[in-house]
């Protein structure tokens, strides 16, 4: 009797829910699982997806200028920087929805390889610079394969303000050691390496300056140090070049404090500054054997996505009526043969082309960042 | 309870579940696949990354002084409205609770330009950020002391006080305020403190724009997001991701758990009046009312000079000149950013899709509550904290489990997926629903419902004609108040939106005021943007205040 009892008082309830559960599952069923046939679909959709952050060459004209010669729609996902990139490519592993990704540079490109996010294309980079160029720079030193082409390049070093450092009220240093001195205290700005693509790159810098390949402990050391003499590390270039160096544009930031007269930025920076302030600017790079790092930046076919269509834009993006413009429109080297920073108000001047830069292989970059990040963090937060 | 009613409460509770639990667990599960179970090493771990280190500190320091300035902010602000007679006085209390519906990425771009170089110029000065966030929540959060206490300050019958004058424990200003107001007032100030305390722990964007460098939990949270659960790659985000939940959960738990257990027990019961009677003009309390009305007005209008307001290239023709440059800026977009018409469609269509679910999905959940609580109180009692749940859990909590969670689905979802970010929201507005819901279900007088049943009215006429216009109020003002909170969502929006080409206008001031300030077009496209947002949110807060019952107090 009772157990007919509970039979007839579970009954509807256990209706109720299987129906209940039927019908509010039901709209995610879409979600649940990749239909293959629509992701096939969409790699010949007409439409090219760009995973990028603010690269400032893919200008509205460039872009519809290829939407009219090649017929494809240009759709852009706008990260906030390179390592966003890389971060949204592994995240999105398997996602067939985009097709080129731009920005990734040498100091990411090793790590989207090891987790095979890309695929190969046949770029014709035949009239791109070797180290014999003007410039000095190969931008197909750092990587040279199918997997990714470069578009821009540029040295990564520090930049002081000549205002300051001026030998009376601080002397320029001559050893990376000199900036733990307590003349430096607090005044030089780093962006932080795991969430700054120039970031990394200096950190890259200064593991070569220390012959990370003897032992770590004198990088470590020495970022230990800097911690201590209340080096500012931001989250990213932005912050660390706009609100605390005191010799660049940040001036005119409204939450400017320019209390750094050091930063990390490019050699060429000041070169830019000049460009944009009528051949005067206060900012200079500074020339030290083995605090700069060359940073090339690729566009590269994603794995999974239209390939082809990836292939059209990086042939139109390192073709000489858009790659030449790259000093001016996106503010770094062109890769190009033959050509160079314009001399207009001093912007070829007032760029430095480092006289010993670092040299970390893309082998050792893929092996260690992982410790490398580690080994940083663990030097700047607890002086271990 | 008829079969219909519990079938459609158990689909609400069943699709409630499905849409806070499913995201949820399988971010952590991913969190866990690669941080490990370890939930000792998640907390240890935020002392030893840099970017999470001393960040648990700044969180708690700031929301503290943030709530005691609000406090010293808001409750003479109370007791003016509330035991002071106001010609206008609803307009004037509008005014004052205003800042609180404000989208909080509005208010970094109002007090930003009011700290800048055309404002007070404090800006340069390091020093000054973290007491500008203290005062900017201050701002933020006013409003709740003002809904919580003067209510009650307003309907206190002055007999009391002049009986306590009698007595010799009320003879000095001091004793009545002890003996009297302390107690009386202590419930609802705590509620109000609370509140406070938990909006300043998880304040995003104001903490990202004003004390730059700086973070809380959540926007920490939100800026190692994108790599966190992932093997192999940058791991120490998960260990960082689980250890600042579990911490953020935690206090907002407890706080919120504070709140509820205080207002409870110590609910004074005395003799109210009417607030004409209460009442008597103060001429003092204008000292009070005038510099609170600039105080809650100044950002507002910051944000719209600011829009206009063009800084000069060229310092030979001035700091800046006025113009529409940015609005310019901000309706064309450019390579960089969408145009504003894209913000607003896109924000306009979450917010109609968020209300579309969350406003049957809260009502119905806070009917199976109401009628749980009549036939099994502690089924009834447990739903009502479950449904509780995403106030404890952080917004970029929220948004990580929406992304990550999905994304282990079906990658390409996320992508694919335009409503996506509108999960985010559904999850964060559909408590408020039921908290709307539920008290106004509990007074709504169930005898009309009988009577009709009497006369032999069908159900869903009674449906129509009698219980929905009598929840009209609470149900216009919950649609109010999900199209406001997803209209300024910013921090799970930030998490998962950012990674789409669906942009918000939240996330669209965000990226203008982020762009280089070389661009003179920056700020103004961003205080644009920001003005439109602004305006789009007093509509709703207009209608809001024309439903709302002053008296029954609490945040709506």
């Amino acid at each position: 009797m009772n157990q007919n009892k509970t039979k007839t008082k579970l009954k509807p309830s256990l209706k109720i829910l299987s129906l209940a559960l039927m019908i509010t599952l039901t709209p995610f069923s879409g979600c649940l699982s990749a239909d293959d046939s629509d992701s096939n679909d969409s790699l010949d959709d007409g439409e090219i997806v760009i995973v990028t952050y603010d690269v400032y060459a893919l200008t509205d004209e460039m872009i519809s200028t290829f939407e009219n010669d090649s017929g494809l729609a240009v759709r852009m996902l706008k990260l906030d920087d390179a390592g966003s990139v890389l971060d949204y490519l592994i995240q999105n592993k398997g996602n067939s929805n985009v097709d080129l990704a731009i920005g990734l540079d040498n100091t990411y490109l090793p790590t989207a390889i090891e987790f095979d996010l890309l695929t190969e294309i046949s770029a014709d980079k035949t009239m791109m610079q070797d180290s014999q160029s003007n410039s000095g720079m190969s931008p197909l030193d750092p990587y040279d394969g199918p997997l990714a082409t470069p578009f821009d390049m540029g040295y990564i070093c520090l930049n002081y303000d000549t205002s300051v450092v001026d030998g009376e009220n601080l002397s320029l240093p001559t050893s990376l050691w000199d900036l733990t001195e307590p003349e430096w205290n607090g005044k030089v700005a780093f962006p932080s390496p795991v969430s700054s693509s120039p970031g990394r790159a200096f950190m890259l810098a200064t593991l070569d300056y220390f012959d990370w390949s003897q032992n770590m402990t004198e990088f470590k050391d020495w970022w230990s140090a800097m911690a201590e003499n209340d080096a500012i590390i931001t989250s990213g270039w932005t912050e660390a070049y706009e609100t605390h160096y005191s010799g660049g544009y940040g001036v005119w930031n409204e939450g400017h404090v320019g209390d750094a007269h050091m930063t990390v930025s490019y050699c060429h920076s000041p070169g830019v500054e000049a460009f944009y302030g009528e051949n005067s600017t206060k900012s200079s790079a500074l020339d030290l054997p083995k605090t700069s790092f060359f940073q090339v930046e690729y566009a590269a076919a994603v794995r999974g996505g239209n390939s082809d269509y990836a292939h059209q834009f990086i042939q139109y993006l390192i073709s000489p009526e858009v790659n030449s413009k790259m000093p001016i429109e996106n503010l770094m080297y062109s890769v190009l043969a033959d050509e160079d920073l314009p001399t207009d108000n001093g912007y070829r001047y007032h760029s430095l082309i480092p006289g010993e830069p670092s040299s970390v292989s893309n082998d050792a970059i893929r092996e260690n960042m992982e410790t490398w990040l580690q080994e940083w963090n663990s030097a700047v937060t607890s002086g271990e | 309870m008829n079969k219909l009613r519990r079938f459609i409460g158990t689909c609400s509770i069943v699709t409630y579940s499905a849409i806070i639990l499913v995201p949820i667990t399988l971010a952590i599960h991913r969190l866990v696949t690669v941080a490990g179970f370890n939930p000792e090493l998640w907390v240890n771990s935020l002392s030893q990354n840099f970017i999470s280190a001393g960040v648990t500190n700044f969180t708690i320091v700031q929301a503290i002084a943030s709530t005691i300035a609000t406090i010293v902010v808001g409750l003479p602000i109370a007791w003016a409205l509330g035991r002071y007679k106001w010609r206008r006085e609803a307009l004037y209390r509008s005014i004052l609770t205003l800042p609180f519906v404000i989208p909080s990425i509005i208010a970094a771009m109002g007090i930003l330009s009011i700290v800048g170089a055309h404002g007070i110029n404090i800006r340069t000065n390091e020093s000054t950020w973290w007491w500008t966030l203290v005062l900017s929540h201050a701002w933020f959060n006013m409003a709740l002391f003002i809904r919580f206490c003067e209510p009650l300050l307003s309907s206190m019958d002055p007999v009391l006080e002049e009986q306590l004058r009698l007595l010799p424990n009320g003879r000095t200003r001091l004793s009545r305020i002890k003996n009297l107001w302390l107690p009386l007032l202590m419930p609802s100030v705590v509620a109000a403190a609370s509140m406070t305390f938990v909006f300043s722990f998880t304040s995003f964007a104001l903490v990202k724009w004003i004390t730059v460098g700086n973070n809380t939990l959540e926007s920490m949270m939100a800026d190692v997001s994108s790599s966190a659960g992932i093997v192999g790659y940058m791991e120490s985000s998960s260990d960082i991701v689980l250890g600042a939940s579990m911490i953020q959960f935690s206090i907002l738990l407890v706080s919120l758990w504070l709140a509820s257990v205080i207002q409870h027990k110590h609910r004074a019961i005395l003799t109210h009046s009417r607030p004409d009677h209460s009442k008597r003009t103060n001429l003092y309390g204008l000292f009070i009312l005038i510099p609170a009305l600039l105080f809650a007005l100044a950002p507002l209008i910051s944000v719209l000079v600011g829009s206009f307001r063009i800084r000069n290239s060229d310092p030979m023709m001035g700091d800046f000149t006025w113009g529409f440059g940015g609005w310019q800026a901000a309706v064309n977009g450019g390579f960089s950013f969408p145009p504003l018409t894209d913000g607003i469609f896109n924000s306009l269509g979450y917010a109609f899709f968020t209300l579309l679910i969350a406003l049957p999905l809260g009502s119905t959940m806070a009917m199976s509550i109401y009628d749980l609580e009549k036939i099994k109180p502690r089924l009834g009692r447990l739903l009502d904290v479950f449904t509780m749940l995403p106030f404890a859990l952080s917004a970029a909590m929220i948004g990580l489990g929406v992304l990550i969670g999905i994304i282990k689905i079906n990658p390409s979802a996320a992508y694919q997926f335009w409503a996506l970010p509108a999960l985010a929201h559904i999850m964060l507005t559909t408590p408020f629903v039921v908290r709307i819901m539920l008290p106004a279900l509990r007074s709504y007088d169930r005898k009309f419902d009988e009577t009709a049943k009497v006369l032999g009215v069908k159900p869903i006429d009674r449906l129509l004609k009698i219980k929905l216009p009598l929840l009209k109020g609470p149900m216009v003002i919950s649609s109010v108040f999900i199209l406001a909170m997803s209209l300024g969502e910013f921090g799970a929006s930030f998490v998962v939106a950012r990674n789409t080409d669906w942009i918000t206008l939240p996330l669209l001031i965000d990226s203008w005021r982020g762009k280089p300030m070389k661009d003179p077009f920056a700020a103004p496209a961003s205080n644009a943007i920001a003005s439109v947002l602004m305006v789009m949110t007093l509509i709703l807060f207009m209608v809001a205040e024309k439903f709302r019952n002053n008296r029954e107090g609490g945040m709506f």
